[in-house]
């Protein structure tokens, strides 16, 4: 009844098949840090300086999509399952072995029987069952929520020490993916049975994991330092190093001033720093230092149309606003190399893409002329009016997003030119909390999702969940069922090469329904000093330093 | 002592009204912290999760009752938690304050030193130019934008030069650089302020006195001069020292510091009700603290107001 690892690998092996057909430029273009150092033999020891943009939130780990989280997250929890970041595949780690039931909804896993937490406990599968218990079901008591990559979990079943097995009330094809994410990180039980304040920056050493790191030392708000684990000694078989992590100790430094953090970089102050602003890449290799970029793998960088306002209900209104982007443009303009074009509404790395960029050609004449068929005359002003009514639109300047606002100006200036009036929402965040729910405030949703798994699609796209179509506003019935039904079918479907052909049928779903226009598919782009070898990331590009070793 | 009574009360008064006042207003806010963090898109819960987690932080309870419990809470001395980290709000202004009064202290001593010595010179130069000079330094400082002059130390002492680094600096390199970058703009309204009364001083009678008996020009100026122009100032100094408080916003995020100036920012942008009331708390006794104690020394410096307290006592 029970189908074994090798038809999961099937799964996995039919994604990568799908990715490597599509010549993926995306992930690691010019990480040749994966392989080995240039320099010769890796080094044990040495503090790494590493500065965030932004100071962490909490260490829940469900929490853990906020990229300041999940980089600390990353490395103090191991995971159950290990994804390859390159090829996406799923590996043993914790889980020496599992089994998925035909229907997908049963998961056994085989635990390893010489892991413990940094306290000394052993990890065991009573432990293992109440991480998932809790990432799970969530408990809004303690205001700890439900991990987004998890959908329909039942219940845990401890079979004997090392064996745990997870019941689901409908089929979870996602389950194996979504225990290889940091929203999955296995924590200690008693860390868990904490509130969310228990996970808040103040408490940090108190978190405590399986992983590679431990968090020693923790100044509110400012610093954080991550010290190796002398014992550890269960990295995913697959990895190319074993033991203990090669770095003695990381120390995370937030400096949130852009020129700070690259001066700082450049000055050698720090070894490797986030969010290199793409205005800022240039400095940054023109004075020999190395440009990391890996690619989220996720829904691209893109404007969700909200089709349910009046103005966008009509198909020729919502193609003409298609036709209308020189989405190249914006990607020269005001990108780098690293933030290739969009092609679809996931990216070329993904699970599941196809391309449908015939749906996404730049023609201003056409636009033109589809506003002219949808009664959109030319107004006094330069914009188009019906009824006396301008076509004015609103988008949200989606700040966590690199340079959003430049990104929307531009495309501003573009609509223009076939006479849209297109506003940038900029407001404090309970007038844009507010705002962005509500289509009548915002028409155009600026936003992307990070997970390397098929789910991802339904996560950004489905009503019950980020709903950035706005595919249903508050107890209103659902304006698209056909869409709705489409996302559900990828996210319960057991057969793993239906599940892709629904992840496509979607993307083209909305492509020929303009739904969405695409921009790039998102990097992170890190700056390091060329003394930093084998700096790596998880599937999601979140910094992973068990490997990284300093030459100097 | 009946005067120290009444205006302890008068500060407990002070700290109460701008308790409600903040409250009050922080709830008028369009939308709340919960919304802010929970339904953000970002996590992609479900409205029954957010409906859930709504309930749990009572936030939807009448607004008197959510009024007694954190005023409650207050005089239990528990300021409750941020509601975007979950930290208390105990923990984060007792971690930030204390690098924000060192910051803002020693600014102010910085920017004290530096408006005495602009307009002491200024009083006592012979030469015009060098006195236009002076003059107009206090323009020019109170023009300069705080944050261009950090990024520029920074850039010039930290990056080129490589004297004081901004990443891992010891506790007193780590000072040095922000102090600068606070002072200067704060000394400027203090030299204007001093520059002026020392003029006005200057014109009194007395002084003319001081002069005929013999006294040297600078006996004139430390003594007969400075002394009656300080009171201005030292007002100015008191209001100027809240302000730096505020003022750190900016410097404190470019100089990468933890400080008050920077948990406001940040939790004004997310609308950290808890944390919000905690600064408004602080902020409220820090300057009924600051005008208490000038109002205390004044007197000290100026023998005539000895009588009007003493009265009022």
């Amino acid at each position: 009844m029970s189908r074994s690892r090798t038809t999961g690998a099937a799964l996995i092996l039919a994604s990568v098949l799908v990715l490597s057909a599509c010549g993926s430029s995306a992930s690691g273009a010019n990480d040749d840090a994966a392989s080995a150092g240039r320099n010769g033999e890796p080094v044990t020891g040495g503090t790494l300086v590493y500065l965030e943009h932004q100071a962490h939130d909490n260490l829940y780990p469900p929490d853990a999509g906020f990229y300041p989280n999940g980089g600390i997250v990353n490395n103090i929890t191991d995971r159950l399952v290990y994804q390859d970041p390159e090829t996406l595949e799923l590996q043993p780690w914790i889980a020496t072995d599992w089994q998925i039931s035909d229907d997908a909804t049963e998961y056994t896993f085989t635990i390893r029987d010489d892991v413990t937490f940094s306290d000394g406990t052993p990890l065991d599968a009573e432990a293992v069952a109440a991480n998932f218990d809790l990432y799970g079901k969530g408990d809004p008591d303690r205001a700890l929520i439900v991990s987004e990559a998890i959908n329909n979990y039942s219940r845990s079943e401890v079979i004997d020490e090392t064996t745990v097995r997870f019941h689901f009330d409908a089929p979870a094809p996602g389950f194996l993916q979504a225990a290889a994410t940091i929203n999955s990180g296995l924590l200690h039980p008693d860390t868990l049975a904490g509130s969310f304040e228990d996970f808040a920056p103040g408490n940090s050493t108190e978190v405590i994991g399986t992983g590679p790191f431990v968090i020693t030392d923790e100044s509110l708000g400012t610093s954080l330092t991550l010290t190796a684990r002398e014992d550890y000694d269960w990295a995913p078989p697959s990895r190319e190093h074993q033991g203990r992590a090669r770095l003695d100790a990381v120390q995370i430094e937030v400096t949130p001033e852009d020129s700070v953090r690259v001066g700082s970089l450049l000055s050698g102050q720090a070894d490797v720093v986030r969010y290199v602003q793409a205005q800022d890449e240039a400095q940054v290799s023109g004075a020999g230092f190395d440009i990391y970029a890996p690619q989220t793998n996720g829904v691209n960088n893109s404007l969700s149309i909200r089709f349910g306002h009046e103005i966008l209900a009509d198909l020729r209104v919502r193609q003409a606003l298609i036709a209308g982007t020189d989405r190249q443009e914006v990607v020269d303009t005001i990108y780098t190399e690293h933030y290739p074009l969009a092609t679809s509404t996931l990216s070329s790395g993904a699970a599941g893409y196809v391309d449908t960029s015939e749906h996404l050609g730049y023609d201003p004449g056409r636009a033109e002329e589809l506003l002219e068929e949808a009664g959109w005359i030319e107004g006094p002003s330069g914009v188009r009016t019906r009824d006396g009514e301008e076509l004015r639109l609103v988008v949200n300047e989606a700040a966590p997003q690199p340079r959003s606002f430049e990104a929307l100006t531009l495309i501003s200036q573009q609509w223009q030119e076939i006479g849209v009036d297109l506003q940038i929402l900029r407001a404090d965040a309970g007038t844009y909390a507010q705002a962005i729910l509500d289509p009548e405030q915002v028409q155009l949703y600026h936003s992307m999702v990070a997970r390397a798994d098929l789910d991802v699609i339904k996560s950004q796209f489905h009503s019950e969940n980020r709903n950035t179509l706005a595919n249903r506003v508050g107890e209103d019935p659902v304006l698209d069922e056909e869409l709705e039904g489409l996302l559900e079918a990828v996210a319960s479907e057991a057969d793993p090469d239906e599940r892709i052909a629904h992840t496509q049928a979607v993307q083209t779903y909305l492509a020929e329904n303009a739904y969405v226009i695409p921009l790039f598919e998102e990097p992170q782009v890190y700056g390091a000093g060329t003394h930093v070898q084998d700096f790596g990331w998880e599937s999601v590009a979140r910094p992973d330093w068990y490997q990284t070793w300093l030459d100097q | 002592m009946h005067y120290l009574l009444s205006r302890l009360g008068q500060a407990a008064t002070v700290l109460l009204v701008a308790f409600t006042a903040a409250f009050l207003l922080l709830q008028a806010m369009p939308a709340d912290a919960l919304m802010i963090r929970f339904e953000s898109p970002e996590l992609g819960l479900s409205p029954q999760q957010i409906a859930d987690l709504r309930i749990a932080y009572g936030v939807d309870a009448p607004l008197h009752v959510q009024y007694w419990h954190s005023l409650s809470g207050v005089l239990r001395g528990d300021l409750g938690y941020s509601i975007e980290s979950g930290t208390a709000v105990r923990t984060i202004l007792a971690d930030a304050l204390p690098r924000t009064l060192t910051l803002a202290g020693l600014s102010l001593v910085v920017a004290v030193l530096v408006a005495f010595g602009i307009a002491f010179a200024a009083g006592l130069s012979r030469f015009a130019w060098l006195r236009s000079a002076l003059r107009a330094a206090p323009s020019l400082f109170v023009s300069v934008p705080v944050f261009w002059l950090g990024i520029v130390l920074i850039q010039i002492f930290s990056f080129r030069l490589g004297w004081v680094p901004v990443i891992n600096p010891g506790p007193v390199e780590g000072l040095i650089l922000p102090v600068l970058t606070l002072a200067v703009p704060i000394s400027a309204p203090l030299a204007q302020i001093l520059v002026r009364s020392m003029d006005a001083v200057s014109l009194q009678p007395f002084v003319t006195v001081t002069r005929a008996k013999g006294a040297s020009e600078l006996w004139t100026q430390w003594h007969a001069v400075l002394r009656n122009a300080v009171l201005p100032t030292m007002t100015m100094a008191g209001v100027l020292f809240g302000e730096l408080i505020a003022g750190a916003v900016v410097t404190e995020t470019v100089f990468a510091r933890a400080g008050i100036g920077r948990i406001t920012e940040q939790a004004v942008r997310t609308q950290d009700i808890p944390v919000l009331q905690g600064v408004v708390l602080m902020a409220a006794a820090v300057f009924v603290a600051i005008n208490l104690t000038v109002d205390l020394l004044y007197p000290r410096v100026d023998p005539r107001l000895r009588g009007k307290v003493a009265a009022a006592r």
